[in-house]
C-alpha cells in the first residue's frame, strides 16, 4: 500500500485553487485539454475554468461573501460541478441540496445554514416554496435562458444565463484551510438533520490521499456517479482536479439502466469507477457485460454498504482487468480505511474493510469507553484519528462533542478522534471486518438512515397511534425498508378498503417528510406493536410480526412475505 | 431518439395486444403504481426519467408489467434508456417485438 511519504505535495491549500487558472498552470495541467463531460456539455480545463470565474463572478454581485453559505440545488450535470466549484472560488461555503428532496426538507436545510443565495435549476413552483419560508433572497439558474423575473416570488432576485454570462469573475477569494468548505447534510436520529462540516484543509487531506493511493493522473477519466449531496462525489469534486483527471458526470436516467450504464462507460473509455455496491450489482447482472468492452476500468472503488460477496465475486470475474477496492468512512471523515482485493472472493465471508489508509490512525474501543481498546480479537467501537476528519457539526455543539472523543497524549497535547458508532473486529491478518451499528442506524443504497427519524415522521401522523420502521435485508442486495404502523381507530384496523386508505396516506405523508431513500418500500397494518419494558416500541421482537429474523444483521432466506397480519 | 433498440431474439406477441388500450393501460399503470409524483400527469410523451419520476425500482415494476401484460420476455440488452424514457418510446420499442 501507499505510505504517507508517496503523498506527493500538490502545493493546494484551499479548494478554490483546484479550478483556478494560475494554480492549476502551476500544477503542471495542460488547461487545453479535456476536463468534465456529462454527455452533453464538455469542457476543456481552461473553459471549465471560465465557467467557474462567471458564476462566481455571478454569486459575488448578488453579495456571496467569504463565509457565506451558498445552496446548491442542482440536478447531476456539467454545470452541478461548475456551481460546487464557483461557491469555492467566492470563500464561501458549499451546501448540496437533494434536488429530489421533499420541499420541507430541503426548506430546513436551507433554515439550518442560514443560505441567502441558492444555485438551482429547479422548477418554479418548487422554487416558490424554497424561498417562501427561507432567507433566501436570490436564485442563481444557470440553465435558464431567461427566467420568470417572478418565478421564485415577487421579492426573490432571479439571476438566468445571459447574466451569469456577462458577470466579471471575481478572482479567487483568499480563505485560511481550517475555514468551513462545505457541509453535507445527514439524517439525525431525532429527525433533525445534522451538517457535517469539512474545512479546506479535511477536504484536501481526503482528495490527495485518494488521489495518490489510486494513482490518479492525467489520463484518467472518472465516472461521477453519486449526486452532490452524497460524500462519494467530493472524489471526483476534488480530487480529479487536483490530479488533472477528466470526469463523466453520469447523467441520473443512465443509473437506471445497467445496460445503458455500461454502453456509457465503454464509450466514454472510464478508468475509475466509484459507487454503492448496489449499482455494481446491477450492473453485474443486467449490464449485459458480456456485449461491452470495459477493458480500460482499472479501479473500482466501492463503499457505504456492505457488498455481498458471491455478487463481488461475480463481477471481478466479468471484469478481470479492474482492480477492486473496499472503500470505507463515514462522511464524517470521507475515508479511513482500505480494502484491495487480492481476487474475487471465495465462499460468504464478508469482505473486510482493512486497514487504516495512509494519513488515518485506527482503534477499536469498548463501546461504553472510548479511552479503553478492546483485547485484539475482540469486537470494539472503531474510532479514527485522521486529518480528513470534519471540524464539527453545523450549529450543533452538542453533537459534536458528543462524537469527537479528545485524548491525551504522553506529552500532554490533545488529540481528537472520531468516534463512528460502527462496530469491528479485527481478523487474523490484521484486517478489520464491519460488524454493524451500536444504534439503529442503517445503509440502504449507500444512504445513512437513523431508523428513530422515520419513526418520529410515523409519531407525527394522526391516523396512527403508533408506528415503526424495519429494515427488511435480502441476499440479492434488495434491501427495503418496512413501515408497521398501528391505525387509530378500528374500523381501520378492520375494513380492507379503509386498510388501504391508511396504507396510502402514510405513504404520502412519509414521502413528503423524507428523502426518496428513506422512504418505506411498504406500509404494514398492524394491531398492535409489542414494547420495551420501558414502554418503547421493541423494534427487534416488531420483526417477528412479519416473520423476519430478528437479527438486523441476518442473511438467512427470508420468509416469502405473502399477505399481512390483516390478511 | 427515435430508432428503437432492438435485439435479434425477442419474442413476438400476438399482434392484436399491442394497441390503444395497451397504451392506455400502461399509462395508467405508470400513473397509478410507478410515478413517485401523483400530482405529474403522465402522458405519452411526458419524459420519464429526467425528473425523477420514475426510480430505478419503478423501471423493473414497469418491464414486469409489460412482460406479464404482454406475456412476453425482454432482453436485458435492451432495458436501455432509449426504449423507457416515455410511453410513447415503450410502445415504439414494444411494437418491435
Amino acid at each position: 500500500m501507499t505510505s504517507t511519504d508517496d503523498l506527493r505535495g500538490y502545493q493546494v491549500e484551499t479548494l478554490g485553487e483546484l479550478l483556478d487558472g494560475p494554480s492549476m498552470r502551476a500544477r503542471g495541467v495542460d488547461v487545453s485539454a479535456d476536463a468534465l463531460t456529462d454527455g452533453t456539455t464538455s469542457l476543456t480545463w481552461l473553459e471549465y475554468i471560465d465557467r467557474v470565474g462567471h458564476l462566481a463572478g455571478a454569486l459575488a454581485a448578488a453579495g456571496v461573501r467569504r463565509g457565506d453559505r451558498v445552496a446548491v440545488n442542482l440536478h447531476k450535470s456539467a454545470e452541478s460541478f461548475v456551481a460546487v466549484h464557483a461557491v469555492l472560488r467566492t470563500g464561501a461555503v458549499m451546501v448540496p441540496l437533494d434536488p429530489l428532496a421533499p420541499p420541507d426538507l430541503a426548506t430546513e436545510l436551507l433554515v439550518d445554514s442560514d443560505a441567502e443565495v441558492l444555485v438551482s435549476d429547479a422548477a418554479p413552483d418548487r422554487l416558490a416554496l424554497l424561498c417562501e419560508r427561507t432567507l433566501v433572497r436570490t436564485v442563481l439558474s444557470p440553465a435558464a435562458d431567461d427566467p420568470n423575473p417572478s418565478a421564485a416570488g415577487s421579492d426573490i432576485t432571479m439571476v438566468g444565463r445571459a447574466q451569469i454570462a456577462s458577470s466579471t469573475d471575481c478572482g479567487l477569494v483568499a480563505v485560511d484551510p481550517d475555514e468551513a468548505a462545505y457541509i453535507i447534510y445527514t439524517s439525525g436520529s431525532t429527525g433533525r438533520p445534522k451538517g457535517i462540516v469539512h474545512s479546506h484543509r479535511s477536504a484536501l487531506a481526503y482528495a490527495t490521499t485518494a488521489a495518490c493511493v489510486y494513482g490518479l493522473d492525467r489520463d484518467d477519466r472518472l465516472a461521477n456517479v453519486a449526486p452532490l449531496h452524497f460524500d462519494q462525489s467530493t472524489f471526483e469534486l476534488y480530487a480529479a482536479p487536483l490530479a488533472g483527471s477528466i470526469v463523466l458526470v453520469v447523467p441520473e436516467p443512465h443509473l437506471r439502466f445497467p445496460a445503458s450504464l455500461s454502453e456509457l462507460i465503454e464509450r466514454e473509455r472510464i478508468t475509475v469507477w466509484y459507487s454503492v455496491p448496489y449499482l455494481l450489482a446491477q450492473l453485474s447482472t443486467r449490464g449485459v457485460l458480456d456485449e461491452r468492452d470495459l477493458s480500460t476500468l482499472r479501479w473500482v472503488l466501492f463503499g457505504g454498504e456492505v457488498f455481498p460477496p458471491s455478487q463481488l465475486a461475480g463481477l471481478m470475474r466479468q471484469l478481470p482487468g479492474a482492480r477492486f477496492s473496499n472503500v470505507y468512512g463515514p462522511a464524517e471523515v470521507n475515508q479511513c480505511t482500505i480494502h484491495n482485493l487480492p481476487g474475487p472472493p471465495t465462499g460468504d465471508a464478508a469482505v473486510p474493510i482493512g486497514g487504516a489508509w495512509p494519513g488515518a490512525e485506527i482503534e477499536l474501543v469498548e463501546p461504553d469507553d472510548p479511552h479503553t481498546a478492546v483485547p485484539r480479537g475482540a469486537p470494539g467501537v472503531l474510532i479514527v484519528r485522521t486529518p480528513t476528519m470534519m471540524t464539527g457539526y453545523w450549529h450543533r455543539p452538542d453533537l459534536t462533542s458528543a462524537t469527537i472523543v479528545e485524548r491525551r497524549t504522553a506529552d500532554g497535547s490533545t488529540e481528537h478522534w472520531y468516534r463512528t458508532g460502527d462496530l469491528a473486529v479485527e481478523r487474523d491478518g490484521g484486517d478489520l471486518e464491519f460488524l454493524g451499528r451500536l444504534d439503529n442506524q442503517v445503509k440502504l443504497r449507500g444512504y445513512r438512515i437513523e431508523l428513530e427519524a422515520i419513526d418520529v415522521v410515523l409519531g407525527d401522523i394522526d391516523l396512527l397511534s403508533a408506528g415503526t420502521v424495519i429494515l427488511d435485508v435480502h441476499e440479492d442486495g434488495e434491501d427495503r425498508l418496512i413501515a408497521l404502523v398501528v391505525p387509530r381507530t378500528a374500523a381501520d384496523r378492520s375494513d380492507v378498503d379503509s386498510q388501504d386508505a391508511v396504507s396510502a396516506s402514510v405513504l404520502a405523508e412519509l414521502r413528503a417528510r423524507l428523502p426518496r431513500y428513506a422512504v418505506p418500500a411498504e406500509v404494514r397494518l398492524v394491531q398492535s406493536l409489542p414494547r420495551t419494558a420501558t414502554g418503547k416500541i421493541d423494534r427487534i421482537a416488531a420483526r417477528e410480526l412479519i416473520d423476519l429474523p430478528t437479527s438486523a444483521q441476518s442473511s438467512e432466506p427470508k420468509t416469502k412475505l405473502n399477505g399481512g397480519p390483516f390478511t | 431518439m427515435t430508432t428503437p433498440h432492438v435485439s435479434a431474439h425477442a419474442a413476438i406477441p400476438d399482434a392484436q395486444t399491442v394497441d390503444d388500450s395497451f397504451g392506455d393501460r400502461l399509462t395508467e399503470h405508470i400513473s397509478m403504481h410507478v410515478a413517485l409524483d401523483g400530482n405529474v400527469t403522465i402522458e405519452r410523451e411526458t419524459n420519464l426519467l429526467l425528473t425523477g419520476l420514475v426510480d430505478s425500482l419503478g423501471v423493473m415494476m414497469i418491464i414486469e408489467w409489460i412482460e406479464s401484460d404482454l406475456g412476453i420476455s425482454i432482453n436485458a440488452g435492451d432495458v436501455v434508456l432509449e426504449n423507457f424514457l416515455t410511453v410513447e418510446a415503450m410502445l415504439d420499442f414494444v411494437g418491435t417485438q
